[in-house]
């Protein structure tokens, strides 16, 4: 009777350690810091270790107490980058450490944790601005930054239009880039603009995968090779499809290519 | 005085992106004013590195170090990773621009044959934006590393 309580008690906490593990690493955070605070959490509600091995679509966790080990398995499916969620689970492991949460709080603040998005207008408004500020500091003239928001804001649309039907992010990224470089050819022959190629690179920027790269490195340098050999290789992918895109956009409509 | 008028326009224009892509990311609403001021605070000093002669990847690597001992002192009082501050501040100096040319040139040799002047620009720009990523996330780990080597920060 007393080690099923035990037992039981040990199942909770193993899901919500896999759990915690798996928001982190659907949201984009390093390898390091998953299984960092998967542990600190399990250590917090009372555990003896936790041990977990991460891979790029799946996580697999054991906790151990007093010599009974309990080990469970999630899949991974990719929820974008969001570093609000992140942040919410990192709080919710240092309130636990700081035994300001239970087992059933911990349950339902993990539950209740809803991703922050910003509303669209403002991000592409944003991405626009951002993408201008590239063509800028690029040396471009204010005629390349006008090209460079207008295409930058038409492709962010397009990209949120794309993804909000869930299709793959290698065809979206394709898509978006023969958009961006479409809308900055046009204008660019229509304006007659002198330095065209500063304008026509600027506007597909929105698409470099700067967090999945970092992310990469910084995995391989702590010693997470398997991890860091995979976002690499999708950060890659990623980015040969938006050349991809480019280019096509370039043949279709007869565009001077900017090298 | 030139080159302050330069750092106050980089500074502006380096700020901008910084918080566009923090958006992308879905930064908290309470770390966006950081983002920005770090992206600002990392273009400037590789701006400054840059005029005195420093090649880029070096520069980009000393300012991916600075932002990320920066990041570390504030993740504490924000209780939150220090890569929600600092990987949109070093967006700015992401070598986006050559990695497409890289990208496109590897391209263009698949489509029109092989050519000594697109392959030397090929391996050029794909080495330079390799080795400034690596500067850009091997600067913002190592202070992580060698400050905390015990424990983690937050």
């Amino acid at each position: 009777m007393e080690f099923d309580k035990v037992h039981q008690r040990q199942r909770e906490i193993t899901r919500l350690c896999i759990q915690c593990g798996l928001l982190l690493l659907q949201h984009g955070a390093e390898s390091m810091l998953i299984e960092q605070l998967s542990t600190r959490l399990g250590k917090a509600l009372g555990v003896d270790e936790v041990e977990s091995s991460i891979s790029a679509n799946a996580i697999v966790l054991s906790t151990i107490y007093k010599g009974h080990c309990l080990t469970s398995t999630r899949k991974n499916v990719d929820r974008g980058i969001n570093m609000h969620v992140v942040t919410e689970v990192q709080r919710i492991v240092i309130l636990t450490e700081h035994h300001l949460l239970g087992v059933d709080e911990v349950e339902k603040r993990l539950n209740h944790i809803k991703p922050l998005r910003y509303p669209r207008w403002l991000m592409v408004l944003m991405v626009g601005l951002s993408c201008a500020s590239f063509c800028k500091l690029a040396g471009g003239d204010w005629d390349a930054v006008l090209v460079t928001l207008l295409a930058s804001g038409v492709a962010m649309y397009s990209r949120q239009v794309i993804t909000s039907f869930q299709i793959n992010p290698l065809i979206n990224f394709f898509a978006t880039a023969f958009v961006a470089t479409t809308v900055a050819g046009w204008l660019v022959n229509w304006m007659d603009i002198a330095k065209a190629s500063i304008a026509m690179a600027s506007s597909v920027l929105l698409l470099v995968p700067g967090f999945p790269l970092i992310n990469s490195v910084a995995d391989m340098f702590k010693g997470h090779i398997n991890t860091g050999i995979a976002r690499w290789v999708m950060a890659s992918l990623l980015t040969l499809s938006t050349c991809i895109g480019v280019v096509v956009a370039i043949t279709v409509w007869g565009f001077r290519s900017w090298l | 005085m030139n080159l302050i008028l330069t750092l106050i326009e980089n500074m502006f224009f380096a700020a901008i992106p910084a918080v566009g892509f923090a958006l992308v990311f879905n930064v908290p609403v309470k770390a966006l004013k950081y983002c920005a001021l770090l992206g600002a605070i990392g273009y400037a000093c590789r701006t400054i590195l840059i005029y005195y002669q420093f090649p880029l990847e070096w520069s980009t690597l000393l300012t991916s170090m600075l932002i990320g001992t920066i990041g570390i002192i504030w993740s504490r009082r924000f209780l939150a990773h220090p890569k929600v501050f600092t990987v949109a501040a070093v967006i700015p100096m992401f070598p986006g621009v050559f990695a497409y040319k890289a990208m496109i040139a590897l391209v263009e040799i698949s489509h029109k044959g092989y050519s000594p002047e697109l392959f030397g620009t090929m391996i050029t720009y794909f080495l330079r934006a390799s080795f400034i990523v690596g500067a850009l996330s091997i600067g913002l780990s190592l202070p992580a590393l060698w400050l905390y080597r015990r424990k983690p920060s937050v």
